[in-house]
Order: structure tokens, then sequence, then C-alpha cells
């Protein structure tokens, strides 16, 4: 297998990675800032990117920053706000068209580090702080997609269930922050923080396209004018287990189907030797079509639609998800627990790991095929400070026992039960 | 073989149709690791009347499309996830109005892969009971989507604008609709609509055309298909007008969903002019309502749209609409706003730089889509559908004109078409 070899370098404390190559058609250039997830941080930080999509120093209207992007053949501009570990990371992310599909006489990779650099570094200001009107109707945005959230019943379910889980440390908030401390943001006190937020996030940028580390390094040093005393690495969270007992929250809405969530401790992460093994264990339990809750919750009892589970290699969680009816609780509950069990007491085919195997092998070979993917599985390297190319992870996989997993599966302790109900008949 | 190069892509695609009818696509990617390949056929939730020549006229349940999708993962010996697992793909399946798509994405056993995705989608396996056992699960399918409000409000504005027309049945049917499902109705349709001659396979990525070609050759040889007359698709006349001006749906939301839009009256085009009314359209909609325009700004501004506010259009030969929205603390304040920017605009015609603007950016967005396997096999297959060429677009997007936008605009803006759906709280 070819190695995918990302170039290293740095400019003005931001590490740059740099991955040439001419298989795609575009520029795919990614800036993640992360700080550790923070009470007091966290919404001002959510609210940040927001405001610095609305106006640059040189396209102040948004209509003219919007005019720009789509001068630049509709160049893909967006960032998103989330939780990694212990940190919130935001994300950049901007997708070029390469010069040579367009009739275009300047090049649009310079164009764009022009434009993100000053979208992340000059924003516009007036009176030494952000524009008041676009402080304003951001904090209604955010405030819109917190309040949002219980539309979508899914997402909803899920996020409750960790947001109990983790009542007692910082993972329960939320990467979008907190409602109640948005009307305290002033375009002052944001602009203050966001200072602060440039100074002292680690940030790493990723370009994937036609262009060598040298020429990004220029590019980083000629448009992100930061004065930056340090680079900080991550530290990697560490997952512990609870003597605690399991606990069950019930909440009622006005739903048709119920939601049952089960919130998982594995303490297995990312930078663990182990994590292959852990990889193994979530795909036996939930994470293909072949593994243990679809096939008995769904195709042998006909139960639910979805019934799946996910392993968060950052903060050594496992959470299960499925959308059952109401009646079914208890049912639904002693199959998904009888699965967990099946696993400890190693219940485990030869064709499932093979199986399972085969289907980590394709996703981790499937990744190399986009631009984003390679930079995602990159970051994991960033965040962990544990350096695992793909290819070896590959090996770390195939090399796996039914002894390991079950391994894992015995340190794996349920810790939450959360299940959205719909209103009782009186 | 065909072979057809589009330069100014850097793309080639190769054709062979099979002596039985089946039509077979196939894309290298160099470079690629994955290969996607998309088993269609042309029958979706809208095809529910219909007659194959020499046979009877039928009638069959809403939702048997999707319902047939599901159960043609069964085999007798199990469940066809399982095979695909032990070769290392993912594989799935969707169901729209007009198409079924069975799919897999490998990196490694393409050809064995490929000949399971044929094998499978060529032999249904049904029995009273697998009929009986997958009424659970759909069900639980659609008392998920029950709880959705996007889709809900979606699928409000077909039901607010189609009074006839299969196009207004949800994709999944009801819980009643399917109950009344057996395997001699999913036999009927699969007989009439799973025959080669309606079917078209796709393969992309990191694979010789040759190859392909000779696998499904050889595949097919094997298999005797009777020549089938063409299928007639029976629509009762749907009346031009729209069936209901607005359409309340009653869930808990944040705020309320507001979608409008218009029933095309220009239907019945197909190839190249669909193509044209339906880019064109687009353009049309980017340049009145586009996150870039003067109104997109003063509704944001106005806090009367957010982030999610959005437009689509939506075309086949025989329905074509509009829709437009998203989350909205007013929709009649909304609607009003817009419908007088929109008859001010079809007044004053669009400027040209904005026209040029809009569609350079749709030029990018078109190269972009190129770099994703997927994205390329789904859309190639839909075009082609409807008898047009995905690869087309980027011509036909140069050769279009500003009046003919300014046109369109005119045309499609037609107030006596318009429908309203909202979704509000209780």
């Amino acid at each position: 297998m070819k190695k995918t070899l990302f170039e290293r370098g740095s400019a003005g404390h931001i590490r740059i990675h740099v991955l040439p190559t001419t298989r795609f058609k575009t520029f795919a250039v990614s800036l993640y800032a992360g700080i550790p997830l923070n009470e007091d941080t966290v919404t001002a930080t959510a609210l940040t990117p927001f405001v610095l999509r609305r106006g640059t120093a040189s396209y102040p209207e948004t209509i003219q920053f919007r005019e720009q992007l789509e001068h630049l053949y509709g160049a893909g501009f967006g960032f998103d706000v989330y939780k990694r570990g212990n940190y919130q990371i935001v994300q950049f992310r901007m997708d070029t068209i390469n010069d040579d599909f367009v009739s275009s006489n300047e090049s649009l990779l310079h164009k764009t580090f022009s434009f993100l650099g000053e979208v992340v570094t000059k924003p516009v200001t007036e009176n030494g702080a952000f524009r008041e009107a676009y402080v304003a109707s951001e904090r209604e945005t955010v405030r819109k997609k917190l309040e949002s959230i219980i539309n979508d019943k899914i997402r909803y379910a899920a996020e409750r269930c960790m947001e109990e889980m983790f009542r007692n440390d910082p993972y329960r908030l939320h990467p979008l922050g907190e409602r109640k401390e948005l009307d305290g943001i002033t375009p002052q006190s944001l602009y203050d923080a966001y200072q602060q937020w440039l100074q002292h996030a680690s940030l790493d940028l990723y370009v994937v396209g036609d262009t060598t580390l040298s020429e990004v390094q220029q590019l980083v040093e000629q448009h992100f004018t930061l004065n930056r005393a340090s680079s900080p690495q991550y530290v990697p969270a560490v997952s512990r287990l609870t003597d605690r007992e399991v606990r069950t929250v019930e909440e009622v809405l006005d739903v048709n189907q119920g939601k049952l969530n089960l919130g998982l401790r594995i303490p297995v992460t990312y930078g663990d030797d182990a994590y292959a093994s852990a990889l193994l264990y979530n795909g036996i339990l939930g994470s293909y079509p072949h593994s243990k809750l679809f096939m008995n919750v769904r195709e042998k009892e006909s139960l639910a639609y979805y019934a799946a589970s996910r392993f968060d290699g950052h903060k050594g969680i496992v959470s299960i998800q499925s959308g059952i009816e109401i009646a079914n609780y208890s049912k639904a509950l002693d199959i998904i627990k009888a699965q967990l069990a099946s696993l400890r007491e190693g219940q485990i085919s030869e064709l499932e790991m093979s199986q399972t195997k085969a289907m980590i092998r394709n996703s981790l070979l499937e990744m190399q095929d986009s631009a984003f993917d390679m930079v995602a599985y990159d970051f994991n390297r960033v965040l962990s400070g544990r350096e695992r190319p793909a290819e070896e992870l590959l090996q770390q996989v195939a090399a796996v026992t039914p002894e390991n997993v079950v391994e894992v599966a015995n340190q794996v302790q349920l810790d939450t039960i959360y299940f959205l109900t719909g209103k009782k008949e009186v | 073989m065909e072979v057809i190069t589009h330069e100014r892509l850097k793309e080639t695609v190769y054709l062979e149709t099979m002596d039985n009818g089946l039509q077979v696509y196939v894309l290298p990617k160099p470079g690629f690791k994955k290969t996607y390949a998309t088993f269609s056929t042309k029958f979706g939730s809208i095809d529910n009347h219909f007659q194959v020549a020499g046979e009877e006229e039928t009638t069959v349940p809403d939702g048997i499309a999707h319902f047939l999708e599901h159960k043609m993962f069964e085999e007798p010996e199990g469940d066809i996830f399982a095979t695909f697992a032990s070769q290392g793909a993912s594989a799935n399946a969707f169901t729209s109005f007009d198409q079924t798509v069975y799919l897999f994405s490998a990196t490694d056993n393409i050809l064995k892969n490929l000949e399971t995705l044929i094998d499978f989608v060529q032999h249904p396996y049904f029995t009273d009971q697998n009929v009986e056992k997958e009424k659970g699960i759909i069900g639980q399918e659609i008392g998920m989507y029950q709880d959705n409000p996007d889709w809900r409000v979606y699928f409000g504005i077909i039901e607010a604008m189609y009074a006839v027309h299969p196009v207004h049945i949800d994709i999944a049917g009801t819980v009643e609709s399917i109950g009344t499902i057996t395997k001699e109705t999913l036999y009927t349709c699969y007989n009439a609509f799973y025959h080669p001659s309606n079917m078209l396979l796709f393969v992309v990525g990191g694979v010789d055309p040759e190859e392909v070609f000779s696998l499904v050759r050889s595949n097919q040889m094997k298999k005797e298909y009777k020549p089938q007359g063409e299928i007639k698709r029976i629509f009762t006349a749907e009346p031009a007008e729209v069936h209901e001006k607005r359409k309340e749906i009653k869930l808990p939301v944040s705020l309320p969903k507001c979608l409008f839009g218009f029933k095309e009256t220009k239907i019945g085009l197909s190839g190249e002019a669909l193509l044209r009314q339906d880019l064109t359209t687009k353009l049309a909609l980017d340049l009145l309502l586009g996150t870039s325009t003067k109104l997109y700004q003063k509704l944001y501004d106005m806090d009367l749209i957010s982030d999610g506010f959005g437009h689509e259009y939506n075309s086949n030969p025989n329905y074509a609409f509009s829709a437009i929205g998203g989350d909205t603390r007013d929709p009649d304040q909304l609607l009003e706003v817009v419908t007088e920017a929109a008859n001010e605009m079809m007044a004053s015609g669009f400027q040209a730089d904005d026209f040029e603007r809009a569609r350079k950016k749709k030029i990018g967005g078109f190269l972009r889509m190129l770099n994703s396997p997927e994205n390329i096999a789904h859309e190639f297959t839909r075009y082609r559908f409807r008898g047009g060429d995905l690869f087309k677009v980027l011509q036909m997007y140069e050769s279009l004109t500003l009046e003919e936008v300014n046109t369109r605009l005119r045309e499609h803006f037609n107030w006596e078409q318009l429908a309203v759906s909202l979704v509000v709280s209780p």
C-alpha cells in the first residue's frame, strides 16, 4: 500500500500539514483551532466563527464577503464547532477549484489563503470591537441553533444521554455553548475573548491539493499575521471508570417513537495500544449491518429500524442509539444488554471477527479518496500525540484476537440509560 | 464498448449495453483506492400504476418500491449484508420518487463484490414470513419520519400541490398501505421493473472498464431474460392548479417551519430540454434567494430566516416544483417580503454581473461534486433515467443566457401556482 504522507512545517506558531497530490479537482484547506472545553469560554468561542463569517476588513459587508467566494468559483467555505476529547474545536474549511479546470488569471490557492487569513485574523471592527449588528444577529443565530436541537429527536436523545452521563464533567457542555450565557456577551467582550483565543488556541492548518509545503508556508506567513508566543500541544483525555451504579433517565416529550440510548465508559482511547481492539469491539457490537445490535434488535425481533453503536476514541465512550415502539422498552433494553453480555462472555464468531476486520479495513482505505477524510484522520495524531499512520492501524486491526476483544468488553461499563418517551395516556 | 471523453473535465466514461438491455457505465478514477457501484432500477414511489406490454394493467399498494428494496437484501442463505461484510464492502440502498438504487463501496475484491451486487438484485426471495417480519421494521421507519419536522414540512408542500399524482405519497407508504403488501404483489413489481432493460449499472473508481464489462457480460449470459416490452406508467391527469394553498401540520418545534414553492406548469419535458429548464430554474432561484443576495441579507437582518434557509427545484418529466424556506418566526411576513422582492426582480430582471457570478458559483459547485464518486454515480444515473447527460452540465451552464434566466423567473414565479406548507407547535 502506497503511503500517504503529510509534509510538516510551521509558520508563526501555526502547525502546517500539506499533502501534495493531483488526484482532486480542488484545494482542500482546513484550519483547526482548539481550546480546552470550559464553562467560562465555551459560549464566546462558539459564537466567534459566526461573527467572523459576517465580514472582514476588506469585505466588511456580508454580501461583499459572500460575493468574493462566488468570484472564487463558488469556493466552499464553512466552519464547524465540535468537541474532541476535552477540547472545543473550531474548524474552518475551504474547498477551492484547482485553476486547471477553469479560466482564471490568478492562483485560486493564493486567493483562498488571502481570504481565509483575513476571515480569521482581520475581522471588520468598529471602536476596537466587533461590529455590534453582527454580534447581535449571530447571537440569535446561535440561540436558534441551540433551541432547534429538540426538533431532531434522534440527535436530541443522543446529546441528552451524553449530557446526563457527563453531568459532573465539562464534557456535558454543548459545543455551541449555553443559551443563558449568550445575552451577557457584548461586542467588546467577544472581541477580547477572540483575541485570547487566537493567542492561545492550538492551531493546525492542513492543505491537500496540487501544492507544496514551501508554497503553503509562504502563504501562511503572508496572510496569517498573528503574534503568538507558542504553539500549544493537545493533552489527550484519560478515560476513567467509576464505581457508581447505572443511572436511568426518562424524559417525556410529544413523540410517536421512543428513543432508547445507552452511554457506556470504555477506558481505551486513541493513544492506547488497545485502540484497535476497541474498534473491533464497537464494530462487532453495533457499527455495521452485520453487527449484533442490528442483527438482534432489528432483524431477529423487528423492534427497530435503527439500532447502532458508536465509539468515541478521544473521550473513551461507547454510545448506543435505537428508535423503538414505546411499549417495547424493556424488551429492547434486555436484548441490548444481552448483546453487551455476549461480548463479555466471548460469544464472538470467527465470521464476526473477519467481517468486522474487513469493514474497518475498507473504511480506512476508502478514507484516502477524500481530502477532508484524510485530514480528519491525520488530526487524530495531533489530538492524541500518537503517530499511527493508517497502514499501521490496518496491521494492528488485522492482529486483534477474540481474546483481545473480550478483554476490552470486560472493561466497558454501562453508565447511563436514557429513554425519550411519549406522553402517557391519562 | 463506447468511449466518451470529456477533456475539460479530465474524465472518460465507458459504456456497453448488454444483449438483455442492461446499460453498464464505467468511469475509471486513476489513483483512487475505492470503487463505488450502483445498480439502479427506474422504479420509485410514483410507479404504483402500470402496464407491461402484453400484460394486465396493475395498481400496487403505496410504499411498495421501498418495501421491495428492503426485501431484496434477504436471500435463502441469510442477509446479503453479511456476504458484503465478508468481502470488505459496505452496502446500502435507497428509494426515491422515481428510482431504487442498490450500492456498495469497497477497496478490495471489487469484481467479487460487483457480482454479489448484480446477483442479489437479480434474485428475489420473498416468503409470507419474511414479508410479515419486515412490516414491523418499516413501521418503525415510518414512525421515525413522522416525528421528523423537516421531513413533514417537505412532504407537506408536495401534498399541498398535488392532488392526484403519486409524488404526494410518502415514499415508505403508510402503516396501513404496507399492511396490504404480500409476496405476490412484490413479485409483480419485481417482474415488471427489475428487467435488465429497465436498469443501469454504474461503476466508478480504480477499475479497468474491460474487466467490468467482461464480468457483467458472462454473468448476464448465465441468466435467462425474455425480452420485455415497454412499461407504460399510468398517471391519472393531475390538475394544473395546486391542491391546497396552505397546509399546516402540528408538531413540537422550536420555531415554525415554513416551505413555499410553485407547482410547475411547464411539464412534459425530457432529455436536454428538461435539463436546461432544471438548470435555469435553479440559477434563477439562486440569483433571487442565494446567500449572497440582497434579499437573503434583508431577511436575515429582519430575523425572518436563519442558516437553514434554502431553496430547491425538483424536476421530472411529469411533475416539477420548487421548495423555498426554513425556520422562521413569522411565515406570513417572510412570504410577504419574498413576494415583494420577487415581483420587483421580475420587473427589472437580474443584473448581468450578478448572473455571471452566480454562473461561476454553479460551475465551481459542479466541479467540486466530481471529486465524489458517490455523487457522480447518483447524479449520472438520475440524469440518465430522465433522458439527460450529467457531463453536459458544464457546457449547458456556459451556454445559458441572462434573458433565459429572466424569462424562467417570470414563468416559474406564477403566484397562482403558489403553495405553502407549515409545521407549527401544537
